[in-house]
């Protein structure tokens, strides 16, 4: 970084814009051609000078560790490492004035009109079609129309609730569509994210603005998507359904679902009883009303739609038919999500509203027309060439990139399936500036906006999702290639409303939690979230008890102690099978700190992080943020290595994660409600540590082991060594070390202490009333208590004849196969068999 | 070609019956299994039985205009029968002179056509032509051939190059496969022609029905006659839709019971099904078609 001009607290003035250098021939968002600063950034642009530069950086940073923290993420395609890529927000706002905010809002408003107009004809009289002001290829033709969804009347009319416009602004300042989404419009979350990481960067900025506040637009559409239940209910049922964690913009439906209060599921969680959807919850079967849908419409229903869905939920058309569910957007509505539609459109808008279109599409020409085909093969060079259908393949084509042979090749694919292809008049994309830590870039930019159906007609985001080149040469914006984003601020006129994004405004519907809304699946992830949790802190803590014992001593001095551990987390496949004590320093390093944090495979530890890291994603909407930045916090510190790794370094990492561990505990006893979710959390973490207690023993009084030397490390690894030492005053010694680690149900780490947790929890699950008494998992768990209350530990403490401890194993092996049946028992009961439960 | 002069009804037993190696606690199906009512046909009588008890049963019309039946099973079952049982008189139909149709460059004109006979223009995912189609269809189509003509023509052809084979095929094999091997059943047949058909600009739509079980004495047997059966319906213009059956080389007359009409098979299939559970499980079909006494 070069030495700043002007240090903090310095008066000089700074010019934010010195050095800006849009690229002329195109419209800038913050310079006029003539060079100077357009009015509607002035407030801004003095606003940041007066932080000053050094500030700006510094709080750039906080900005990019919040996203970081927060988890705020995106997932890329086909490309391994671009899963949960972090989110990129630039730190200037696109600056939107009110006056030309309002003539978009009203086009928009009208737009959306348009294309819900356009849906509700083709899925019922089709006198567009009949009448030819559309042509019929258009519908027929594109995969996306759904015959089976024909005929299904919507409440109130209502096919499209969510609209997304792309906009482009062209070199005279005109804006213009590129293309609108119908089907399942995304990054309203993002959208938002990207408001309140801006909004807490810059208060002062943002306060000095008067930006109109986004909460408004998505309480209205809240509250609209909640009066359309089919039937009237005091507290109507509106669940979010993603197709789950792997989809792109998974982080929003978590997002989102959290932030409007719906229940976040997946199609597996839902059922179809009686013509109406039900989630399945572990206190059984409640009924849907709403289905705000991130699944595509073709993926919903095995039944009726694609057949090869295993994402959908079987008779959901049938029950969207019969009136009984609400989906937004309506099924179908991916039919208009084709570039070739705004060819159309400005007909269209006089044959349907009586109105001319307020908001162009770039120039659009289809080939299935004739005359329109030849216009496209004859200027391919200024077309950006697209395909008509859904699934669209690959990005659009801009004609003037292709080598001879490519455009020959495109050419005669066209003139075979023209009805396939559809030809835009490429638009040199406007300019916005953004940060790169030190000064301004020129980067071309697409602005996204959001229209939601709000009471009878629709509600513009004031504000939207802007989404920039990746660099300065490309003009191609896509998230999925690694673009970046802004904020987007309308100003106002008069004073901003006061409505807030953190504390919404009393609002008709209950906010009240239904205990009963966990999905089993959830349940499920949550019990295995306990196990991972648990897990990764055992092995953390295994490891730390050798790693330890490297850092006091030279590494050449061997003690029984150290060379029983190795053997014993050998055993336990925590490091490489071929590994002995005595370790040289080589060993050391290489083999054994290099196994543990080293990228590649074999390391058991990081496979248990990632399994941990996988299951946490999937019940994203259930963490606090807090929790999901401990979780981030924890891969941090085990994935911060470089170069070589030293023992007291990675004593240190260890150390660290050990505490970052607590923290996660520590959220799940102090800030989770004590529902059903907690209990399955808490039930998966009191299993696994009974579990690895017992593999743990078996292990360290295995034959060939000195069990002597594992008492001491026993005690450290189950934190119990002050206990120990404050009961005893002594050298430890088996059977008073069993009593601790086994017995004992007042110490935490305990086997009878996991037993009497898990005892309490089984016995507040719910239960089917027709189930027998006591069920099984109440069964299993009171067989584990006695066999611990009836161990005779003080003999099963003393080696037989042989040396062996063989009541002692068989103590552990009969509990170790009463937690792998209550694993099995929970499983089988309320997760994968919920619906076997409910009437 | 058919010799059939008078209307004949004909009383209609078609049985699907799922046996599953385990319990399914839940089902949902959807049965096109009730006759269409048409300028040559109508549906006396129609029942559907679903064994053990729906717990749901709804009926409405389709995209396409067959009947479509929703149903579900809500409780624990090991197996399930569905029993359709319709009575339809079939009226006699006489393809035009063949001669007297319009070249077949013509059929697929959208400024003239009917809108559903537009919609039988395009392909659906899994119905879709092959070039070498085109190729295979093209000897059949030479400039200016009346169209009616021109499609006995592909239908003989593809009634002598096609093998019947139960075994070579199933619902999940292609049509380019279909091709490749030059065998298949009825389906088979019926979704390559309509491909064809398509491909050149005529549209066709996919028929499925019944054959009559044991025709009269003197009446050979069809092919297909002991499970549903299917084929197409192109749309001649100025005549409109005219069905032919390349398994059986003929165009139907009395001898075919229409159940559905639509754009593929999976627009028509008598019943489908999503089935929680169940394991394994085995499908036995049984149509049973035969005049009723007068």
């Amino acid at each position: 970084m070069e030495s700043l001009t002007h240090p903090p607290g310095s008066t000089a003035p700074w010019q934010l814009l010195a050095g800006y250098q849009p690229r002329g021939h195109v419209h800038d968002e913050l310079v006029a051609p003539g060079g100077e600063l357009r009015p509607h950034y002035d407030t801004f642009v003095r606003s940041l000078e007066a932080l000053g530069r050094h500030e700006l950086a510094s709080r750039w940073e906080n900005a990019k560790r919040t996203i970081r923290d927060n988890g705020v993420t995106y997932n890329v395609y086909g490309d391994p490492e671009g899963v949960d890529r972090p989110w990129t927000l630039d730190m200037i706002p696109l600056v939107v004035p009110s006056s030309e905010w309002s003539r978009l809002e009203a086009a928009l408003v009208q737009r959306a009109r348009l294309l819900n107009s356009i849906l509700a004809d083709l899925y019922g009289p089709q006198r567009l079609l009949h009448e030819r002001h559309m042509p019929a290829p258009l519908v027929f033709g594109n995969p996306g129309f759904l015959r089976s969804c024909h005929g299904i009347a919507v409440p109130r009319g209502i096919h499209l609730h969510l609209h997304a416009v792309d906009l482009a602004r062209s070199p005279d300042g005109q804006w213009w569509v590129l293309a609108d989404r119908t089907q399942a419009p995304s990054g309203a979350g993002y959208t938002l994210e990207n408001r309140i990481v801006l909004s807490r960067s810059l208060p002062e900025a943002f306060r000095d603005c008067q930006v109109q506040r986004l909460a408004s637009f998505f309480w209205a559409q809240r509250d609209t998507l909640t009066a359309l239940a089919p039937s009237p209910r005091d507290t109507p049922r509106v669940v979010l359904l993603t197709p789950g964690p792997l989809n792109e913009t998974y982080f929003e439906h978590a997002y989102l679902a959290r932030y409007l209060g719906f229940t976040l599921v997946e199609g597996g969680d839902l059922t179809v009883r009686d013509r109406r959807v039900f989630i399945k919850t572990l206190d059984g079967l409640q009924p849907v009303d709403v289905i705000v849908r991130r699944l595509d419409d073709s993926y919903c229903d095995p039944l009726e739609l694609r057949a090869d869905s295993t994402l959908g939920i079987a008779g959901l058309v049938d029950a969207a038919r019969a009136g009984n569910v609400t989906m937004a957007n309506a099924l179908g509505s991916g039919a208009i999500e084709t570039a070739a539609i705004s060819r159309f459109l400005p007909g269209l808008c006089r044959t349907l509203l009586g109105e001319e279109l307020r908001l162009p599409s770039v120039p659009t020409r289809w080939c299935g027309e004739p005359g329109d085909l030849q216009i496209v093969l004859e200027h391919l060079d200024q077309m950006v060439i697209k395909r008509t259908f859904p699934p669209v393949s690959g990005q659009p084509i801009f004609g003037r990139t292709l080598t001879p042979l490519q455009r020959a090749a495109l050419v005669s694919e066209i003139r075979a399936h023209p009805g396939e292809f559809v030809g835009q008049d490429e638009v040199p994309l406007s300019t916005a500036p953004v940060w790169n830590g030190q000064k301004l870039e020129s980067r071309s930019l697409v602005l996204r906006m959001y229209v939601a159906a709000a009471g009878d007609s629709y509600a513009v985001m004031p504000g939207g999702l802007t989404r920039i080149a990746v660099s300065g040469e490309v003009p191609i914006v896509s998230m999925q290639r690694g673009g970046g984003s802004k904020d987007t601020w309308v100003l106002t006129d008069g004073p901003v409303s006061p409505m807030s994004l953190l504390a919404p405004p009393t609002i008709r519907i209950h906010r009240e939690r239904r205990s009963g809304d966990l999905p089993s699946r959830v349940a499920d992830n949550l019990f295995w979230l306990g196990r991972y949790a648990e897990r990764v802190e055992h092995s953390v803590r295994l490891l730390r008890s050798v790693v330890a014992r490297l850092a006091d001593e030279d590494a050449s001095d061997v003690t029984p102690e150290r060379t029983a551990l190795v053997r014993v987390l050998v055993a336990l496949e925590l490091l490489p099978a071929g590994l002995r004590d005595p370790l040289s320093a080589r060993d050391v390093e290489q083999e054994l700190l290099a196994s543990l944090f080293r990228p590649g495979p074999g390391s058991r530890m990081r496979e248990t992080l990632e399994d941990l890291r996988r299951i946490a994603s999937t019940v994203r909407d259930r963490l606090s943020i807090d929790t999901w930045r401990i979780l981030n916090q924890l891969r941090q510190d085990f994935l911060l290595r470089r170069g070589r790794i030293q023992v007291d370094d990675a004593l240190l990492h260890l150390d660290r994660m050990i505490t970052d561990l607590a923290a996660f505990s520590g959220m799940e006893m102090e800030n989770m409600t004590r529902g059903h979710g907690w209990r399955f959390l808490d039930i998966g973490r009191r299993l696994e540590r009974a579990a690895n207690m017992s593999t743990l023993l078996t292990q360290s009084l295995s034959t060939g082991t000195a069990h002597h030397a594992m008492l001491g490390p026993l005690l450290e690894i189950a934190d119990s060594t002050m206990t120990y030492r404050r009961r005893y005053f002594a050298q430890p010694q088996l059977p008073l070390v069993l009593d601790l680690l086994v017995a004992d149900a007042t110490n935490a780490r305990s086997m009878a202490f996991q037993v009497a947790q898990l005892a309490d929890h089984v016995d507040h699950l719910p239960r089917d009333q027709r189930a027998p008494s006591p069920a099984q998992e109440q069964q299993i768990v009171t067989h584990m208590a006695e066999a611990i209350a009836s161990a005779d530990l003080d003999a099963q403490g003393q080696p037989d004849e042989h040396g062996s401890f063989a009541e002692l194993h068989g103590l552990l092996l009969t509990i170790s196969d009463d937690l792998r049946r209550l694993s099995d028992v929970v499983t089988y009961y309320y997760f994968s068999h919920a619906e076997v439960r409910v009437s | 070609m058919s010799a059939d002069v008078s209307p004949v009804t004909y009383d209609i037993v078609h049985a699907t019956r799922y046996s599953y190696s385990e319990s399914v606690s839940v089902s949902h199906h959807l049965a096109r299994l009730s006759p269409r009512s048409l300028p040559h046909q109508s549906c006396l009588q129609h029942t559907l039985d679903v064994e053990p008890a729906a717990a749901v049963l709804s009926t409405h019309a389709d995209y396409f205009g067959n009947d479509a039946t929703f149903f579900a099973m809500q409780g624990a079952h090991r197996g399930l029968t569905v029993t359709s049982r319709s009575c339809v008189s079939v009226r006699p139909r006489v393809p035009p002179q063949a001669s007297a149709t319009l070249p077949w460059e013509q059929a697929g004109d959208h400024g003239s056509l009917p809108l559903d006979a537009i919609e039988a223009l395009f392909d659906s995912a899994s119905l879709r032509a092959a070039p070498e189609f085109v190729a295979y269809a093209r000897p059949s189509f030479p400039a200016g051939r009346p169209l009616l003509e021109a499609v006995a023509d592909l239908t003989a052809r593809i009634f002598e190059d096609f093998t019947f084979d139960p075994d070579a095929t199933t619902v999940a094999t292609s049509l380019t496969d279909v091709f490749r091997l030059r065998r298949g059943v009825c389906q088979d047949f019926t979704r390559f022609e309509i491909a064809c058909l398509r491909e050149l600009g005529i549209p066709a739509l996919y028929v499925s029905g019944y054959l009559e079980t044991a025709p009269p004495p003197g009446m050979p047997r069809r092919v297909g006659a002991d499970a549903s059966h299917a084929w197409l319906s192109f749309h001649c213009p100025s005549v409109g839709w005219i069905d032919v059956d390349p398994t059986n080389n003929l165009f139907p007359s009395t001898g075919h019971v229409t159940l559905a009409r639509g754009l593929d098979y999976s627009d028509v299939s008598p019943i489908r099904g999503v089935i929680l559970g169940g394991g394994q499980h085995t499908l036995q079909v049984s149509v049973d078609v035969v005049r009723a006494s007068a």
